[in-house]
C-alpha cells in the first residue's frame, strides 16, 4: 500500500496541483481587492525565465533563483500596477492580457538570452539537485527503501506542500488583518473605501504586486520542476487556465481558488481512461458549472454549511 | 491562528488523499499483465505518449494508427508479442510528463514511444533517462534530442539532416548562389528549422541576402515577399508549417516570384498542394517518407493503411509504423524485457530495412539514413533528380 502511494505519477500530479494552487492564489489575491488581472501568465513567465537564466548561467542555487524570480516579477508587477490603476474591470483585464502577450513576444524575440521560441532546456531540476545533494552528504534513498525517482518526487512534493501551507496561512492571516479588510472594502465600493480613509492606490498596488510575486514564484517553481520552459508555456491559454481555477472554485473565498486549481489539474488525469474524450468532459463541466453555480463551487454560504468557518458569522454580528 | 493552521492541514490532507486515490483506479489492473516470456516468445509492453486531443490531434491520430497497424502485423507474425499502453499528452508538457510518469511507474513497461512534440520530449526524456527507460521519439525533429541521454533515441529524420540534403540538391540543380530566408519566429519547430537553414546556407558558401520573419497565424506576407523580390534571390529558404507556407507560396507567385522554395519538414504535406494549387509548384523538401515510392514494402503499407483507416498515411504514420518494427526487432534480439538489455539491443540497430529506407542509429541514438528529396511539379510530389 505504501509503495503504491509513493508512485511517482501521483507525486508528479500532486506537484502540479501544488504549483497550480499557487497560481490560483495569485489570481485570488488580486481579485480580493476587486481587480481582474489576466497578466498572471506573463508574470509567471518572468519568474520562470529569471530563475532559469540565473541558475543556468550563474550557477546560483535554485532557492536564490526562485526568490529572485518572484522578486523580479513583483517589481515589474508594481511598475505595471501603478499606471493600470486607472483602469477597472474589463479594461484592466484587457490591459493585463496585453501585458502577458507582450511578455511572451518579448521572450520569443530576445533570442540572444532566451533562445527564442526553442526554449530553455537543462534547467536544474529541484528533485535531481536534491538527490545529488543527499548523495554527496552520504545519504542514499535506498536506505529508507525508496527508489531514486520515488525519493526525488516525494521530496519535491513535500517542499511544495510546505510552501503552500505557509502561503495559505499567510494569506488567511492577511485577510483578517488591516490589509485584508482594506482589500475587501475596496472590492465592495472603491469610493466609499476612499471616503473611509483607506489609501486606495497603496492597497491596490499592493494586491496587484502580491499577485505578481505569487505568479512569478509559481513560474520559477514550474521551471525547476519541469526542467524545460519555452515562451509558449506562458501564452494567454495559461492565463485563462489560471482564471478558470479561481472562477470555477469560487473567487470569493481563498478555498475556492485552491479547490479550483486542484480540481482542474486533477480532472484531466482522472479522466485519462477515456483518453480522447476527456477534454470534452472538462469543457462540459465548465459549461454546467457556469449555468448552475456561477459564483463557483465554494462560496461563503457553503463554507458556513460545512462549519469550516465561523468567521463570517462573527463578522455578521459585529456589522 | 491555530485553528487556521489546523484547517489548512486538514484541507491539504484531504486534497492529497483525493489526488492519490483518484488516480489509482486503472493502473493496478495493468500491473497484472506485466511482461513475461512464454515458451521462448518474448512478450513486452511498450508505453506510448501521443498528442491525441487538442489542436494537433491529427498528428497523434496518425502516429497511433501507425503503431496499431504495426502492432497487429507483428503480433500476427508471432516472433514477439507486443502490447501498447497509449496515453494522451494533449500537446502540453505537463500532461506529457504526467502521462510518461504514469507509464514509467508501471514496472511492466519495457520502453516508451513518443511523445509527439519536441517540446514535450525535452521534458520527458531527461526523466526517462534518469529512470533508465529507453524512449524513442517518432516525430521529434528538433536539435539535440537524442543527446539528452543514453536511453533517448529517435527515428524521425532531424531537420539537421533533411534541410541540408534538400538544399544541396537544389543548389546543384539550379546553380544557386544567393538565397533569401523566411521563417516563423514564434514556433519551436520553424525556428529550429531556420537555425539549420542558416547554418546549411553558410556551410555551402551561399550568400544570404536577407532574413525575414513572420508570426503564427499571419495571413499577409506581401511586405516580406516584396522585399525579397527586390533582392532577386536564386532560391528562397522557407521554414514554415504547411498552412502558413502554402499561403506564402501563393502570395509569392502572385507578385511574380518564380524561384524554387526549399522547405523544412513542416512544409512537407500534401495539404500545401490543396491550399496553394498551382502556386505550390517548385517546392523542394527532403523527407524520409514518400508514399509513391516504387517499393513493394511501401506499397503494401499504403494499401493496408488505406483499407484500415480510409486515408493515405503521412510521414507521421510511417515513422510510427517503422518505430514499432525497430522496437520489435530490438526486443527479438535482446530476447528479454529487461530495460537495459533492450536498450543495448536497440542501440545496435543497423541497416534495419523499414518502409522509410535502411535505418541505423549513430552513437547518440540519432538517425542515420538517406532522405528522399521531393519537388512539387504539376500539382504532385515527385522525386527530385
Amino acid at each position: 500500500m505504501l509503495g503504491d502511494l509513493i508512485n511517482p505519477y501521483y507525486l508528479q500530479v500532486g506537484s502540479f496541483i501544488m504549483i497550480n494552487i499557487i497560481l490560483g492564489l495569485s489570481i485570488y489575491i488580486t481579485l480580493s481587492s476587486g481587480q481582474l488581472s489576466l497578466g498572471s501568465a506573463g508574470f509567471m513567465g518572468i519568474g520562470a525565465y529569471t530563475s532559469a537564466l540565473l541558475t543556468i548561467n550563474y550557477d546560483l542555487p535554485i532557492i536564490v533563483g526562485v526568490i529572485a524570480g518572484a522578486l523580479v516579477a513583483g517589481i515589474i508587477g508594481i511598475l505595471i500596477g501603478i499606471p493600470s490603476l486607472r483602469l477597472t474591470g474589463v479594461y484592466l483585464a484587457i490591459a493585463t492580457l496585453g501585458f502577458g502577450e507582450v511578455m511572451r513576444v518579448f521572450l520569443v524575440n530576445w533570442e540572444s538570452v532566451t533562445k527564442g521560441s526553442v526554449g530553455l532546456s537543462g534547467i536544474p531540476q529541484i528533485g535531481r539537485e536534491l538527490l545529488k545533494f543527499s548523495r554527496d552528504s552520504g545519504f542514499s534513498p535506498m536506505s529508507i527503501g525508496l527508489k531514486n525517482n520515488q525519493f526525488v518526487y516525494l521530496m519535491v512534493l513535500l517542499i511544495l506542500v510546505i510552501i503552500n501551507i505557509l502561503l495559505i496561512w499567510f494569506l488567511i492571516r492577511q485577510n483578517k488583518s488591516r490589509v485584508g479588510r482594506a482589500f475587501a472594502a475596496i472590492k465592495m465600493d472603491e469610493k466609499a473605501a476612499e471616503a473611509m480613509g483607506i489609501n486606495i492606490t497603496y492597497y491596490k498596488v499592493l494586491s496587484f504586486a502580491q499577485g505578481a510575486i505569487l505568479s512569478g514564484f509559481a513560474g520559477a517553481l514550474f521551471a525547476h520542476v519541469m526542467g524545460y520552459i519555452s515562451p509558449a508555456d506562458f501564452s494567454y491559454h495559461r492565463a485563462v487556465d489560471i482564471l478558470i481555477y479561481a472562477v470555477f472554485g469560487g473567487s470569493e473565498v481563498i478555498w475556492g481558488s485552491i479547490f479550483g486549481a486542484a480540481f482542474m489539474t486533477l480532472l484531466p488525469e482522472v479522466l485519462r481512461f477515456i483518453s480522447e474524450y476527456r477534454y470534452l468532459i472538462y469543457g462540459l463541466v465548465l459549461v454546467l458549472m457556469m449555468a448552475f453555480r456561477p459564483q463557483g463551487i465554494i462560496d461563503v454560504p457553503l463554507l458556513q454549511k460545512l462549519h469550516l468557518t465561523k468567521r463570517r458569522s462573527k463578522h455578521g454580528s459585529k456589522n | 491562528m491555530k485553528k487556521v493552521l489546523n484547517k489548512g492541514f486538514l484541507f491539504m490532507a484531504v486534497l492529497l488523499l483525493f489526488a492519490l486515490t483518484a488516480c489509482s483506479g486503472n493502473s493496478s489492473e495493468k500491473a497484472g499483465k506485466s511482461a513475461s516470456k512464454d515458451g521462448g516468445k518474448v512478450s513486452a509492453k511498450f508505453g506510448v505518449v501521443s498528442y491525441m486531443s487538442g489542436p494537433g490531434a491529427a498528428y497523434g491520430e496518425a502516429i497511433t494508427n501507425g503503431f496499431k497497424l504495426a502492432q497487429k502485423e507483428i503480433n500476427e507474425k508471432g516472433d514477439v508479442h507486443i502490447e501498447l499502453a497509449i496515453e494522451d499528452s494533449a500537446g502540453k508538457q505537463e500532461q506529457a510528463m504526467s502521462a510518461a510518469q504514469k507509464l514509467m511507474s508501471d514496472d511492466g513497461i519495457t520502453a516508451i514511444l513518443g511523445p509527439t512534440l519536441s517540446t514535450e520530449m525535452n521534458v520527458v526524456a531527461p526523466e526517462a533517462d534518469m529512470n533508465g527507460i529507453p524512449i524513442m521519439g517518432t516525430s521529434t525533429t528538433a536539435e539535440g534530442i537524442p543527446q539528452i541521454g543514453d536511453y533517448v533515441f529517435r527515428n524521425s529524420l532531424p531537420e539537421a539532416l533533411a534541410i541540408p540534403a534538400a538544399l544541396k540538391k537544389a543548389v546543384d540543380k539550379y546553380g544557386a548562389k544567393k538565397v533569401a530566408i523566411l521563417y516563423g519566429n514564434d514556433d519551436v519547430f520553424t525556428k529550429s528549422g531556420f537555425d539549420t537553414m542558416k547554418k546549411a546556407a553558410e556551410d555551402m558558401g551561399l550568400d544570404t541576402l536577407t532574413i525575414e520573419t513572420f508570426q503564427k497565424g499571419q495571413s499577409d506576407y506581401n511586405a516580406q515577399l516584396t522585399k525579397i523580390k527586390g533582392l532577386k534571390p536564386d532560391l528562397i529558404l522557407c521554414s514554415a508549417l504547411y498552412n502558413e507556407g502554402a499561403v506564402i507560396m501563393d502570395q509569392a507567385r502572385k507578385i511574380g516570384i518564380d524561384v524554387p522554395f526549399v522547405g523544412g519538414n513542416g512544409f512537407n504535406s500534401p495539404e500545401v498542394i490543396k491550399i496553394a494549387g498551382k502556386a505550390a509548384d517548385g517546392l523542394i523538401v527532403a523527407t524520409p517518407w514518400f508514399a509513391d515510392k516504387d517499393d513493394t514494402k511501401v506499397k503494401d503499407f499504403v494499401k493496408k493503411y488505406e483499407t484500415e483507416y480510409g486515408k493515405t498515411p503521412d510521414q507521421f504514420a510511417a515513422q510510427a509504423y517503422d518505430a514499432l518494427y525497430i522496437y520489435a526487432n530490438a526486443l527479438k534480439n535482446a530476447g528479454s524485457t529487461d530495460r537495459d538489455e533492450f536498450r543495448d539491443a536497440l542501440a545496435k540497430t543497423k541497416d534495419f530495412p523499414g518502409i522509410l529506407g535502411n535505418f541505423s542509429f549513430d552513437k547518440d541514438g540519432d538517425v542515420v539514413m538517406d532522405p528522399t528529396v521531393l519537388i512539387i511539379k504539376d500539382g504532385k510530389f515527385q522525386q527530385f533528380e
